[in-house]
Formats: C-alpha cells, sequence, structure tokens
C-alpha cells in the first residue's frame, strides 16, 4: 500500500485502504473496553483541528481520537466571523506550516477548501467535513456500523437516505461508500433537494410508500434547511414533517419490517425524525458516535504526514 | 520609407479557401506590394524564411478584459496589448467592467488614450447601464461620440428587461451593437461552475444551462422586437446556439462569439478545484463541446473571441467557489485552436482567418486585412512544427490564469506584422 498524505474524500481512497481503516477500526475499537483506553501510536506528534464551521461532535470525536493515540492535540482557534474567505486560509496554513503540526482536521463550509489546503502543507489533511463536497470519515464510521450490524459482507442490502441530499456531504460520501460495498442505495426528498443530476444508480422516490415497497434494510435520515438565498425549497417545517418526515406512524411501520435509523447528528427533533426514535432498538446514532472514534484512529494511524518522510529521510 | 521585407516560401490563409497557397509576400511601406509564387527578392531586401509555414492575416478579438482603470494589478491596457501581439492578436475590443466602469465618455476618452500608446489598435466598448448596474441608461450616445464601438454590461446582464428594451432602442439609432452577458441571475445564485454531475461530486453550487438559456432567448426576442443589432458573448450551450442558429433565420440582426476554451475543455476538466477552468459562463459538457465546435464550421458563430479575463495568482489559489471567474486567452488561443483542431483535421485555416481575423474587424466596422496585393500588410507567421511552451517568462500578459501555464502546444507564432512593420520576430 503507497502511504497517502491526505484523506480528502472517498473516491480517491482504493478498495485496499478502504480494508485497511475499516480492519483496524476494529481493535481500536476493542480498546474501548479496557480502563485504559490509550495506546502509544502518535506519541510526539500534533494533530490541530481547524474547524471553521462550529461542530461539536465531530470535532470532540477526532480530539478524543488523537489522544487515545496519545498525541497531542491542538484546536486552532478560528474566528469564523472574520475568516470568511480562501486567501485568509492560506495565510491559516503558513501559520500552521511554521507551527511544524502533523496533522489537520479541517471543516469549513467552502467545498474544496480541504484539498486547497492538502496542497499547501506537508502535514496530513483530514478532510471533517467541506461544504457540500465530503465527509470521508462520517462515510467510514456509518459502514463501519453498517458491517457490525450485518456482519462483514453488505452487498445486496439497501440504504436510503432521506432528507436534504441537495446540500448534505454526508448524502454524498455516505452514499458512494455503500454504493462501493455493494449496496442499492436510494434517494427521498422533495423534488427541490434531490440534486439534478444524480449517479443513474440511485434510486430516487418520492414518497414513503415508494420507499416502502422497495424494502430498505436501513433509512438514513438527513438534516434539512428550509432555504437559502432566501428561496425556500419547501413550503413549511411542518409540510415537511407531515410528507417527508419519520412520524410515529412510519415508525410503527419501520419497527414492523426491522428497519434500521441511522442520522449523521444533531437530529432536528420535529423535523425529520420524532423523539420515539431515538428509543427505537435499531436506532443506531449513538452505536455511530462511539464508532466514530474507533474510525478516525484508524484514519489517523493510517495517514502518513509529509513532515514524518522529512525526518525519516 | 522602410525597407522592403520579403516573406519567403510561406503558405498563405485566406477566408476564401480551405486550401493554402504557396507565395511569396513582399511588404514596403506597410502595404502588401507582391504576392507571388517564388520571386527572387528586389535587392537591399531583408528576407524573413517562412518555409513550412503558415502566413495568415492577423488576429482581431472583440472580447478582452485589459483592466484599466482600477485593476491594474491584474493587467493593464500596455501589457494586455503585449499579450496580444505574443499570440497573434493586432487589434482588439475591451470591455467595460473596470473600476470605474467605462461608463462615461470621460473614461472611454481616458481608456483611448492609453490605448493609443499601444502598437496596435484597441478598441473600447462603453457599459450600457451606469455602473453596470443595471438600471439607469449610461451616456451612450457620449460614448459613442468619444469612440466607443459597442455597448454592453458584460460580466452580468442587464437583468431588467425595460432597461434593455430601451438600450437596445436608443443605441440601434447610434448604429451601436449591443452586446449581451446572458446570464439570469437568480438562477446563477452563488454558483461556480456547469450545474451537472461534476458540480454535484465536488459538492459546488451549479450554474445550470438554462441560466444562460433564458436570458439568450429573452435577449434575442428584444432584439427582433427593437431591431437593435444584438451580439451575443460567449454562448456556451447546444440549445443556446440553436436559438440563434433559429433567430439568425428569420432574419434577425444577431451575431454570436464562441470562446477557444468553450470549445477545448468541459466540467470534467475542473477536476480536483482547478481555478484555472473557472469562468462565466462556466465550462459546460462534452456534448456541448461538440455541438459548438459544428456551430463554428456551419457558421452559426459569427466570431472566435477569447474573453481574456486576467486575474492574480494570489486571487486564482483560493478554493473553487471564492476565486474570481475567468481565464486569459490571447496568447493561448491560436496555438490552443491549432493543437486541438487544426492539425487533427477538425478545423481548416480558412474558417480561423474568418472567425478570428476577418469577421470580428467587421463586426466593428473595420475592413479585413487579408495577405493579397496592395492589402495592408498586416499578418503573422505561424509555425505549425513548432511547440510553444507558456511559461511565465513567454507570457507578457501580467497574469497567467491560464489551463496551459506550463504547458506545450503544437504551433507557435514566429511572426507579427502590423502596418508593415514587425512587431515581434521568434
Amino acid at each position: 500500500m503507497t502511504p497517502r498524505k491526505d484523506l480528502l474524500d472517498i473516491q480517491s481512497l482504493t478498495d485496499e485502504e478502504l480494508d485497511f481503516i475499516l480492519t483496524n477500526a476494529v481493535p481500536f475499537k476493542n480498546l474501548f473496553k479496557r480502563s485504559v483506553k490509550k495506546v502509544p501510536t502518535l506519541r510526539g506528534r500534533t494533530v490541530l483541528t481547524l474547524f471553521y464551521e462550529p461542530s461539536t461532535r465531530t470535532r470532540s470525536s477526532f480530539e478524543v481520537a488523537a489522544s487515545r493515540l496519545s498525541a497531542d492535540v491542538i484546536n486552532f482557534s478560528v474566528n469564523t466571523s472574520s475568516v470568511v474567505k480562501g486567501e485568509s486560509v492560506l495565510d491559516t496554513i503558513s501559520t500552521l506550516e511554521a507551527m511544524r503540526t502533523d496533522y489537520v482536521v479541517v471543516r469549513h463550509g467552502m467545498s474544496g477548501i480541504p484539498n486547497l489546503i492538502a496542497r499547501n502543507t506537508t502535514a496530513s489533511v483530514i478532510n471533517a467535513g467541506d461544504g457540500f463536497h465530503a465527509h470521508p470519515t462520517q462515510a467510514l464510521l456509518d459502514v463501519f456500523t453498517l458491517k457490525e450490524v450485518f456482519g462483514g459482507d453488505l452487498s445486496g442490502l439497501r440504504i436510503a437516505f432521506i432528507g436534504d441530499i441537495q446540500h448534505s456531504r454526508v448524502a454524498r460520501s455516505t452514499n458512494l461508500l455503500c454504493r462501493r460495498m455493494g449496496m442499492s442505495t436510494a434517494m427521498l426528498a422533495p423534488g427541490s433537494l434531490i440534486p439534478r443530476d444524480t449517479p443513474a444508480e440511485i434510486a430516487k422516490f418520492t414518497n414513503w410508500e415508494e420507499l416502502y415497497a422497495w424494502k430498505p434494510d436501513v433509512i438514513y435520515l438527513l438534516r434539512v434547511q428550509m432555504e437559502r438565498q432566501n428561496v425556500p425549497f419547501f413550503p413549511s417545517i411542518g409540510e415537511y414533517h407531515r410528507i417527508y418526515g419519520l412520524t410515529d406512524e412510519r415508525l410503527k411501520r419501520v419497527q414492523d419490517s426491522g428497519i434500521y435509523v441511522m442520522h449523521p447528528g444533531p437530529v432536528n427533533r420535529g423535523v425529520e425524525l420524532n423523539d420515539s426514535v431515538m428509543t427505537y432498538e435499531r436506532c443506531l446514532i449513538n452505536q455511530q458516535v462511539e464508532n466514530g472514534i474507533a474510525v478516525r484512529m484508524s484514519v489517523l494511524y493510517w495517514l502518513k504526514p509529509g513532515s514524518v518522510e522529512e525526518v525519516g529521510s | 520609407m522602410s525597407k522592403q521585407k520579403l516573406f519567403k516560401g510561406g503558405d498563405i490563409a485566406s477566408e476564401e479557401s480551405a486550401k493554402l497557397q504557396r507565395c511569396d509576400v513582399l511588404v514596403e511601406g506597410g502595404r502588401i506590394t507582391r504576392v507571388a509564387p517564388n520571386f527572387t527578392a528586389p535587392p537591399d531586401c531583408q528576407v524573413i524564411d517562412c518555409t513550412g509555414k503558415i502566413i495568415l492575416p492577423a488576429l482581431f478579438d472583440v472580447h478582452v478584459h485589459a483592466r484599466e482603470p482600477g485593476q491594474e494589478q491584474k493587467e493593464n491596457i500596455r501589457t494586455c496589448s503585449e499579450a496580444a501581439i505574443n499570440g497573434g492578436v493586432t487589434g482588439f475590443c475591451m470591455m467595460p467592467n473596470t473600476l470605474p466602469a467605462i461608463d462615461s465618455a470621460g473614461v472611454v476618452k481616458t481608456v483611448l488614450e492609453s490605448a493609443a500608446k499601444c502598437r496596435i489598435p484597441i478598441y473600447t466598448s462603453g457599459a450600457i447601464t451606469k455602473g453596470r448596474e443595471g438600471k439607469e441608461l449610461a451616456a451612450i450616445g457620449a460614448m459613442k461620440a468619444a469612440g466607443a464601438v459597442m455597448i454592453t454590461d458584460d460580466g452580468f446582464p442587464v437583468s431588467n428587461p425595460v432597461v434593455l428594451r430601451r438600450a437596445m432602442e436608443y443605441a440601434r439609432d447610434f448604429g451601436l451593437i449591443v452586446a449581451s452577458h446572458c446570464e439570469t441571475m437568480e438562477l446563477s445564485g452563488k454558483g461556480a461552475m456547469h450545474e451537472g454531475t461534476v458540480s454535484y461530486s465536488l459538492g459546488l453550487e451549479g450554474i445550470p444551462a438554462i441560466s444562460e438559456e433564458i436570458c439568450l432567448d429573452r435577449d434575442i426576442r428584444l432584439a427582433q422586437y427593437t431591431g437593435a443589432h444584438l451580439h451575443i458573448q460567449h454562448v456556451t450551450t447546444a440549445r443556446g446556439m440553436n436559438t440563434i442558429r433559429r433567430f439568425k433565420e428569420e432574419g434577425v440582426n444577431v451575431t454570436c462569439e464562441v470562446a477557444p476554451h468553450h470549445l477545448i475543455f468541459n466540467h470534467e476538466d475542473v477536476g480536483d478545484y482547478d481555478t484555472n477552468y473557472k469562468m462565466n459562463p462556466p465550462l459546460r459538457t462534452k456534448e456541448d463541446n461538440a455541438a459548438l465546435l459544428q456551430g463554428l464550421i456551419d457558421g452559426v458563430f459569427d466570431v472566435i473571441a477569447t474573453d481574456h479575463a486576467p486575474h492574480t495568482p494570489f486571487e486564482k489559489n483560493n478554493d473553487f467557489a471564492s476565486a474570481p471567474f475567468g481565464i486569459t486567452g490571447l496568447e493561448t488561443a491560436l496555438p490552443s485552436l491549432h493543437h486541438y483542431f487544426i492539425s487533427e483535421g477538425k478545423l481548416s485555416w480558412d474558417l480561423i482567418v474568418r472567425r478570428y481575423s476577418a469577421e470580428p474587424r467587421r463586426l466593428l466596422g473595420q475592413r479585413a486585412v487579408p495577405v493579397t496585393e496592395g492589402g495592408t500588410a498586416e499578418f503573422i507567421v505561424f509555425n505549425p512544427k513548432t511547440d510553444t511552451v507558456f511559461t511565465r517568462d513567454f507570457i507578457k500578459s501580467k497574469s497567467v490564469n491560464t489551463p496551459f501555464l506550463d504547458q506545450a502546444l503544437r504551433g507557435r507564432v514566429d511572426v507579427v506584422v502590423h502596418a508593415g512593420e514587425v512587431l515581434l520576430q521568434r
């Protein structure tokens, strides 16, 4: 396996790399049951988190993962109000270069910023979500979770994404990885939230009846945002919930069919789902969070920062 | 009186025939005095060997952003003119999206004063509306009197159809061309590239083809209604082009242009967020590439124009959504058309002469400059066998925002002659 510096998206991962990350996440997860949850793998290395968009859960997941690998974790505070432009990102990068960190975990509202940073730093760049583009560690933890639930082989399983597909990097990355695992994927959302040019192999549904008929094994709920640029995508939150949300009535049917429920968090109660979903025994949301740490440890373990090669040669 | 010059052994391209004519060309005092096969050089005459090379009328570009006044960090009229010469272009028309906009007689005069100091003639367009804001008509009559040859809010459409209608009715009687950047701003939103499979996978907001097509439809109908001469800039979609074709058949006074990059590249070339593939209108699809090329061959496009749009490396080395739209084109246009189409047998030289030399001049009321006896000596010598590598050193533009930076293209502009003077010789 060729050493790789950055994790920017799912597309660029080889099957071998995917397998490496997912396989190694298992022993890392087993660590969590021990009283000492720490291994010395990344002792002396520095992981810097650079979040231009607020995200408590993804950021802390990376922080926990890094510290369990004994890395030093630095939280680079970004004043999101003043730092909105790409040129400031590059200025920040030259600062980071001078600090000689080994790993940079980036989240940014603009698609492609992690790619830009990766081109301009020797540190390993991990994309923790950029614009609508990609969220590769989310996809990896989702598939890891599915493998735990269904056993190693996911081929032939069916997963449907419901919600704001258009503006979701999770819908892009997780959907792509699921297809690479041999799963069938589908989308259900108001027409205005489904991109016009999605890959043809993804089924598109307009209502729950069509979805039930497709017999999904898993439904993956996404957060919805009602409007951008002051043009609403649907008439109201109430109407969205009634027509597309996982209501109590629909949950009952989901339960009866034994369908699993996933969500990248944080959930919007009363919009894409109801409270009762959180206590449904096949709701995988908390398992996703726990697995996030193991998968991110595995990603940090796998990547080879340019700074490390420098020292070696 | 300058010394006689004999361009010996070249193959002459003309708009009349796809077949090249092997002739020697004698130049004296700004004029071509003799064009004939293999004649003996007169005494005391400078001989320039053109064996194996093409002699074609010098190029003319109707769509150039020289960035003066106000954005001289990107380009100025002087550097832009030198970039043009470097690409075999001996005349061009500037766009008015400067700071301030070229929207008054005063600014027209200022830029034309700068232009007069250059080695080639440079024309300017003026804005349709004050500040290119799409609200009030700019001083159209005064700009025309000061020398503007075209009006356009290029970079933006005139979104309000009533404003465009008035502008067309007004400009028509001054004999001014109204040029349209066709875009429905609300549909484009914050889009950064063509809306399609690539924008989906890169997670970028898209500019749908209908954004351009709806505005194009509207503008062409306004031209039909008002009788104004409408020139549609940088057409990118097959559907838009077919609309123009249809309305031309109906006799509407409409002309249009296509940019080399829209023939060569498509949205898949954006790759890993390469901002040298970001321009507006955006690169469309492979199918559009093919349709536009066929449209050029069929004569739907009156002219080829580059939309030369310089930006600094600082501005372009940015995330894709934040980087400005536009790429340079004056220096790469002919080598790129040669590399991708002429040398592949997809386009012939007569088409290049017609669409990138003769017709652009006629569009602005100038005479074409064919390589014929008694004509103006305004031509270039193109070497089809030598590569051009577009390094920073080679490029005369202040900016290097081109996909061809540090790339090699087959063919090289070896000599540029304007008014009998050799402006460039490699």
